[in-house]
């Protein structure tokens, strides 16, 4: 079942190219059926789930390689996949009308269900290697959403920014998955989990984790990889209420809680994982503060509340894996239900900028109250379910493991962030709803249509139901999700009135330090950013980008400086590189000891012409010298094939040796052909060196390889079968005619079209010369003409 | 034996690249020739064993091929590259005589105008 669901909706995801008509919402909610069917499925395995049941599905993907395709289905992917399905079915209603007059919406509804497909592939993998492959589709169909209003540079630029992070995220994860699996001897989420005590205590465990939380920060945007999310704000506002709010940002945060009960208790785990949550959140909440732009608060924000997550799935604890799944839905549910409200406000009044809008309270009413519902959820402001999850919050980092510094400083964190969460919900209402009538927006701005309305109406419906009436059900439904993160049974105790608590005081001094915050609203948006300017990861990012386009040209240039000879000597010194150390290390102890015994003279007289003719033909001075030289080394050549049993190859060398020397004698005639030396003393020397070590190089790997047999010759099997197979005495002939025939009618193309490459060359150089001489040209490219013209001349009768 | 002509692929290799590293195509050309001959050399040397006289023929009498005759396969390697170096040669020599008509020049140098980043 469980593949069948991702199945579905990646397959279903063309069906989306069918909405094209403007102003017809019907396909919309059609489309919106395949989420809907996935959430009704899912819902019927919850009561199973909350029996403590899991589905298993595994299917043999690469049996050789021991590669699963496996599916599971537990408490902790039920709830991820639930907010995918259930939001992905408003997001796609939703759609419909925020992007009713663009003809391209088929195209975003492709992209849209084929994350929605890997998202819930991901949720649902039951091995590393499953998850990984949904996890990379994910930001890859991120990077089609960013990145689709293409036209613009800054759009072209958050896609890439957001797919290079992610991805390059991705790598390292990958690399630590395989040192998990390799570790725990599995691949399987089961095996890794069981294996917990193996793990910890195996040298890969901290790189293996390490390159695991690199993965899971770009990923869930921490500080400092925290930056591609703002800017992945370009992409259409559905994309980012679904992927960039709700879902994929929190597939860092699912993983690290997947792999909870096998990695954590080790100190790097937990205070890795708290500082940089707490570091994430604290960035976050002051950062959203001083945002002008809606989208842009809501983002930072959402940075905020992943931290808040790394930080508790960091914390653990009794209380931590509570606070993570009530975070987990809390958050899901009124941050779409604010995006999408910023949708509509940038949909009908044409601005998200809070400076250019107000006062919608008026025209907008519905959106306004919804808009106040959900902020009230996201400040934490008591009976929504935003306050039930801050109070767990609260109470886990109180009871938490950590030493006592340590823990009063993620306290303090925490109700910082939430004071100022406090403050940026209230500035984000006030700024919209509230005041005098913005100025920078379109005129008669009314409300927008009820299918529009049910995508933020139903999440932040359920921020106020879930906590009025709803909170033992929904403690319930969590249960399951908190006892797979850690480990063991966890039952989620969620209550609107927990009693007199230190959690309770410490909320109310939020609360109340927010809305003291909220007076100072001016000053606190003009404050200087926390940070240092050099310490700006989207600059450093764009450093790092033109550092590497820099030196690859840079790099270009001086490897690839169109001079044929750099080119070779960058490759010869790569040979080098590559076979000169393997050779000196491993080649040189099996060279054996050469014997002289039946040395003959006139051999070692031969050979050692053959360095001299080279020399000879280095140093000539003129033409004739250089040909001579270079005949002499043919020659001797063709001397050892006659010696060692190769009348063929001595027969076919000579014939070759007079024709090339022939048509050296014709090129060199006419090339100016001077022979003094043209490069530096310097360059020539360096050259020698080079030619030296090469040679060197190259005499001991062929004298290692000539006396080192690792196959048995197939020689013999040509010897045998020659006459009887081949019909002929000759070996060598039968072999080049009949057993490598292929090979030999091979060779007879390659000399036929070097032949017509020759013959092209010449007869340009002849044509241009007509031009000069004003007599018409012959067009060089018709070649097969010409050769017939050339070799049977007739007359041309001129139209 | 083996041994020298090991050095003489050295020294093949050696010379070839050092001419191919001059500016002059002629002197192009000519490590292109000791290139292949280098490279011809070296297959003959990765053979069964380098044996004196016996080519590898199928005797009339016995009508088997003699136990101590040369290895046949590499030869039908080496022939089919020593004609292919050749066509190879011919081609870059036709090419230096058609950059030289444009170029009047023999420098490679002088020809590096498509190449340019």
């Amino acid at each position: 079942m469980l593949s069948s669901m991702v199945l579905l909706s990646l397959a279903s995801a063309p069906a989306g190219l069918f909405v094209r008509r403007p102003h017809r919402h019907l396909g919309g909610w059609a489309l919106a059926l395949i989420p809907l069917t996935l959430f009704a499925l899912l819902c019927t395995q919850i009561p199973a789930i909350i029996d403590g049941a899991s589905i298993r599905e595994t299917y043999a993907w690469v049996p050789q390689m021991g590669l699963d395709l496996a599916f599971t289905l537990d408490g902790l992917s039920l709830l991820f996949g639930l907010i995918i399905t259930g939001i992905g079915t408003l997001i796609v209603l939703y759609t419909s009308y925020y992007m009713a007059e663009d003809t391209g919406r088929g195209r975003f509804y492709l992209y849209l269900l084929i994350f929605m497909g890997s998202m819930l592939g991901l949720v649902l993998a039951g091995n590393v290697i499953t998850m990984f492959v949904f996890w990379e589709l994910t930001s890859v169909s991120s990077y089609l959403l960013i990145g689709f209003k293409h036209d613009y540079p800054e759009v072209r630029r958050g896609a890439q920014q957001g797919l290079l992070i992610t991805v390059g995220g991705g790598l390292a994860l990958l690399v630590g998955l395989i040192m998990l699996g390799e570790a725990a001897g599995s691949y399987a989420f089961v095996d890794i989990l069981a294996a917990g005590e193996t793990l910890q205590a195996h040298p890969f465990y901290v790189p293996a984790v390490l390159l695991i939380f690199l993965g899971a920060f770009t990923k869930s945007a921490q500080f400092p990889f925290h930056f591609w999310l703002p800017n992945a704000m370009q992409a259409p506002t559905p994309a980012s209420a679904f992927l960039h709010s709700a879902t994929m940002v929190k597939a860092g945060v699912y993983l690290l809680a997947r792999f909870y009960p096998a990695l954590s208790g080790t100190p790097l785990w937990t205070y890795a994982l708290t500082a940089v949550g707490a570091a994430t959140l604290l960035f976050g909440s002051i950062t959203a503060l001083r945002q002008y732009d809606l989208k842009a608060l809501l983002a930072y924000s959402t940075i905020s509340q992943l931290g808040t997550l790394t930080m508790l799935v960091g914390l653990g604890g009794k209380y931590g894996y509570q606070a993570l799944v009530a975070t987990i839905l809390a958050h899901a549910l009124y941050k779409s239900a604010l995006f999408l409200v910023a949708g509509i406000v940038d949909h009908e009044t044409g601005t998200r900028d809070l400076r250019k809008l107000g006062g919608l309270r008026r025209s907008m009413p519905a959106t306004a109250a919804l808009a106040i519902l959900a902020a009230l959820s996201m400040a934490g402001i008591p009976i929504m379910f935003g306050f039930v999850a801050k109070e767990i919050l609260l109470k886990a980092t109180i009871e938490s493991a950590l030493i006592d510094p340590a823990r009063y400083a993620v306290i303090a964190v925490v109700v910082v962030s939430a004071a100022l969460g406090v403050a940026y919900s209230w500035r984000l209402v006030r700024g919209v709803f509230f005041g005098s009538p913005g100025s920078g927006m379109k005129p008669h701005v009314h409300e927008a249509p009820v299918g529009m309305l049910l995508g933020p109406g139903i999440p932040a419906t359920f921020s106020l139901a879930v906590s009025l009436g709803l909170l033992p059900l929904a403690g319930e439904f969590l249960t399951p999700a908190a006892t797979t993160v850690a480990g063991t049974a966890v039952a989620v105790d969620l209550r609107l009135w927990y009693g007199f608590t230190l959690a309770l005081g410490l909320s109310a001094v939020a609360i109340g330090v927010g809305a003291a915050l909220t007076r100072f609203e001016r000053q606190l948006v003009a404050w200087p950013s926390p940070l240092p300017g050099w310490l700006n990861s989207d600059r450093i990012y764009d450093a790092t980008i033109n550092g590497l386009l820099g030196g690859a040209t840079a790099f270009t240039r001086a490897t690839q400086n169109g001079r044929m000879r750099v080119y070779m000597l960058w490759m010869l010194l790569a040979f080098l590189a590559l076979v000169g150390p393997a050779f000196t290390l491993y080649g040189l102890a099996d060279l054996p000891t050469p014997s002289f015994a039946n040395l003959q003279t006139y051999e070692a007289l031969a050979a050692l012409l053959i360095p001299v003719g080279i020399i000879a033909a280095i140093r000539a001075r003129s033409r004739l010298g250089a040909i001579i030289a270079v005949g002499v080394v043919g020659a001797m050549m063709a001397l050892f094939f006659v010696l060692f049993g190769a009348p063929d190859l001595a027969l076919t060398q000579l014939v070759i040796e007079v024709l090339s020397t022939v048509f050296l004698v014709l090129v060199f005639a006419v090339l100016p052909a001077r022979f003094e030396e043209l490069s530096r003393k310097l360059t020539r020397a360096r050259d020698a060196v080079i030619a030296t070590i090469i040679g060197i190089t190259m005499a001991g790997v062929t004298y290692a390889a000539a006396s080192n047999r690792l196959f048995p010759t197939i020689a013999d099997y040509f010897k045998a079968e020659s006459l009887s197979a081949g019909k002929g005495a000759n070996v060598v002939n039968v072999i080049l005619v009949d057993f490598r025939g292929l090979d030999t009618m091979g060779e007879i193309m390659v000399l036929f079209i070097a032949l017509l490459g020759i013959y092209g060359m010449l007869r340009l150089g002849r044509a241009r010369r007509r031009e000069a001489d004003g007599q018409p040209a012959r067009s060089y490219v018709d070649v097969p003409t010409g050769i017939v013209q050339d070799v049977a001349p007739v007359n041309r009768v001129e139209a | 034996m083996t041994l020298i002509l090991s050095l003489v692929v050295g020294t093949l290799f050696a010379g070839a690249v050092y001419l191919m590293l001059r500016r002059s195509v002629v002197k192009l050309i000519l490590g292109l020739i000791l290139l292949s001959h280098g490279v011809n050399l070296l297959i003959f040397l990765m053979g069964d064993g380098l044996r004196r006289g016996e080519p590898a023929f199928v005797d009339s009498v016995t009508g088997a091929v003699s136990a101590n005759a040369a290895d046949p396969l590499i030869q039908a390697l080496i022939l089919t590259a020593i004609v292919i170096s050749f066509g190879l040669i011919t081609f870059i020599m036709s090419l230096a005589y058609r950059a030289n008509q444009a170029v009047q020049s023999d420098d490679l140098d002088d020809m590096t105008l498509t190449d340019k980043l």
